[in-house]
């Protein structure tokens, strides 16, 4: 410290070494945690290939002795799981693209127009976050009914078609889009359709990349709506299927994880394609 | 150029040449049709919402003074549920463990989603890895979640396993009277801290960085740096985080179904799935309308936060 030279070589001491130091401990500490984290999905994709009894000994053993490979076969034949994962694919694939374009369409309503009780819609549309299917089960159940939709797929999809959140979160990815470009736009004559698909929708990718990923997640798992309404096999979603499965005597709980581990597959799955852009959409892209 | 005169609303020629030609009466001006449009494009979500929420509310609200079976007709019976379920002790007590069960969680949600996102943001590298592999968990599916958890919270099961190292016995966590709650609140965390540890994220990555370099010059060490300007500027982020997992925690349903059925007793049955149990099960749909408008009573307190909330905050995630 008393002497200025640069010249002079600086002895090499743990302070020297602490800015390294510190980030490889910080990285240790956070990937243990994250370890901590992943450790349930990775127990599920090891009890996959693992026989029954391996479940519940004292000591979980993390890398089978035998994998078995055929627990997926013989999982998927012992129900019609193959039926399940269609209709519950048919089901999340019309809540999603649903959500997108309704959700497109009010929210681009909200953010860039004004009209007499803009609002009050918004208030309303608002409202329907403290309105969750577990709230108005019965009167919703009681309205499938009225339409003689019992046990059918738009009895299914139609209460999840539209959720409230999705429309904010597109009101909010809109709202900062300057008016300029809608104004030009109108002036060089594109109708208001085009103007919202060529101008606005490219311009939140990322916003809708989460909105999709979302009621992805939120459709292709639902369990208590399709429990409500549906009660014919050949129209039940793989949750249904997936927990009769469990109850039903005889099957092996091994096997109730592969096909726990199958339905997760596709929400990585599109996670892993978005990711990008539903980063981006959360306003991570900051993020080193 | 030309058919903005038409719209009555812009001035073009300044008097010289074009005068604005009189519309006829059908003829909407510019203004009118523009607002139209865009009444247009919420239209159909109004009209979603009006059939599949505000209508079965209002229905909820009817039906709860009524009692009925969806066999023969609904049957007036003024105040009747209501009193039933003020008397009923499995109501009480379901009422308790909602309560207990949002506050729990929401505070656990929040104070972890915090520290996730602060301990993300330290700018070590590979933090971002480790943030989506922790985020996975938001994805997994909740049927999923349910049937892993349920498993792992075995007397034999993993949890118990790491836990025995630090002195723990072994744990029936889902058959007892005392620790099934905590359990449930549990999985809760692990399921819904990742998701707001990215709400957090980003609004630590939105801070402006010169308060921080300001702050360092003076001398301010991370801790006091923490608590003076970070706190204080996350405030709203926080309480949006709060009112959030409190309305998610409201509505839970799979998660007690699924792991613990309710059980030991009643010790985590959940106003949702006794909306369920009365309506389904026991047809009483008239009852379940009654504890349906008590929940929706829970979820108004915080709805009217949110939209107070909402007012201010820029970025909205729910």
């Amino acid at each position: 410290m008393a002497s200025l030279d640069i010249n002079t070589p600086r002895p090499v001491t743990l302070r020297h070494y602490w800015p390294g130091l510190r980030k490889t401990i910080g990285l240790v500490l956070l990937a243990a945690l994250a370890f901590g984290f992943i450790i349930p999905i990775l127990w599920m994709s090891v009890m996959s290939f693992q026989t029954g009894e391996k479940m519940f000994q004292l000591r979980t053993e993390w890398i089978p002795t035998v994998w078995h490979f055929e627990n997926y076969p013989n999982a998927l034949s012992r129900a019609p799981f193959a039926q399940y994962f269609l209709n519950s694919g048919i089901v999340s694939l019309s809540v999603t693209v649903g959500n997108v374009v309704f959700c497109t369409l009010a929210g681009y309503g909200l953010a860039k127009f004004r009209f007499p009780g803009s609002g009050l819609v918004l208030l309303l549309i608002l409202s329907t976050l403290m309105l969750p299917l577990e709230v108005t089960l019965v009167p919703t159940f009681l309205v499938i009914h009225k339409f003689d939709w019992m046990n059918t797929y738009q009895g299914i999809v139609s209460p999840l078609l539209i959720d409230a959140f999705g429309v904010f979160l597109m009101r909010q990815s809109m709202i900062s889009i300057p008016k300029d470009y809608i104004e030009a736009a109108r002036i060089d004559g594109a109708g208001e359709l085009r103007i919202l698909l060529q101008i606005i929708v490219p311009q939140c990718l990322p916003a809708l990349s989460v909105l999709a990923i979302f009621s992805f997640r939120d459709s292709w798992d639902q369990y208590l709506w399709p429990l409500t309404v549906v009660s014919i096999d050949s129209l039940r979603t793989f949750p249904l299927g997936l927990v009769q499965f469990g109850e039903d005597y005889g099957n092996p709980p091994t096997e109730q994880m592969v096909i726990a581990v199958l339905a997760t597959l596709p929400v990585f799955l599109l996670f892993a394609i978005l990711q990008r852009s539903i980063n981006r959409g959360f306003g991570l892209s900051g993020l080193k | 150029m030309v058919e903005l005169t038409s719209t009555g609303s812009y001035e073009t020629g300044k008097g010289t040449g074009a005068q604005p030609s009189a519309r006829p009466f059908w003829r909407l001006g510019y203004h009118t049709r523009v607002s139209l449009w865009g009444f247009a494009f919420v239209l159909p979500t109004l009209i979603f919402f009006a059939v599949f929420k505000y209508g079965p509310m209002l229905w909820a609200i009817e039906l709860s003074f009524n009692s009925y079976d969806m066999v023969s007709a609904p049957q007036f019976v003024g105040l009747d549920n209501y009193r039933t379920l003020l008397s009923d002790p499995i109501f009480r007590e379901t009422l308790v463990n909602t309560l207990a069960y949002i506050a729990g969680s929401t505070f656990l949600v929040t104070v972890s989603g915090l520290g996730l996102a602060l301990a993300i943001n330290t700018g070590i590298p590979g933090a971002r890895h480790c943030m989506t592999a922790m985020f996975l968990t938001n994805l997994m599916p909740i049927i999923a979640v349910c049937l892993v958890w349920r498993l792992l919270l075995h007397p034999y099961g993993v949890v118990n396993q790491i836990l025995q190292p630090f002195g723990f016995g072994r744990i029936d966590w889902l058959t007892n009277y005392a620790t099934a709650m905590p359990a449930i609140i549990m999985v809760t965390v692990w399921r819904f801290a990742p998701y707001f540890m990215v709400v957090f994220l980003a609004a630590l990555l939105a801070l402006p960085g010169d308060y921080y370099e300001a702050a360092e010059l003076d001398g301010a060490g991370p801790i006091r740096r923490f608590f003076y300007i970070t706190l204080p500027l996350l405030m709203p982020t926080i309480f949006f985080v709060v009112v959030v997992s409190a309305l998610l925690c409201a509505r839970i349903f799979l998660m007690p179904y699924l792991i613990t059925g309710g059980g030991p007793g009643n010790a985590t049955r959940v106003l949702s799935m006794l909306i369920y149990e009365t309506g389904f099960s026991y047809l009483k749909m008239g009852q379940a309308a009654a504890i349906s408008v008590v929940l929706f009573a829970i979820m108004l307190v915080f709805t009217t936060l949110q939209m107070r909330l909402f007012s201010r905050s820029e970025r909205i995630y729910v």
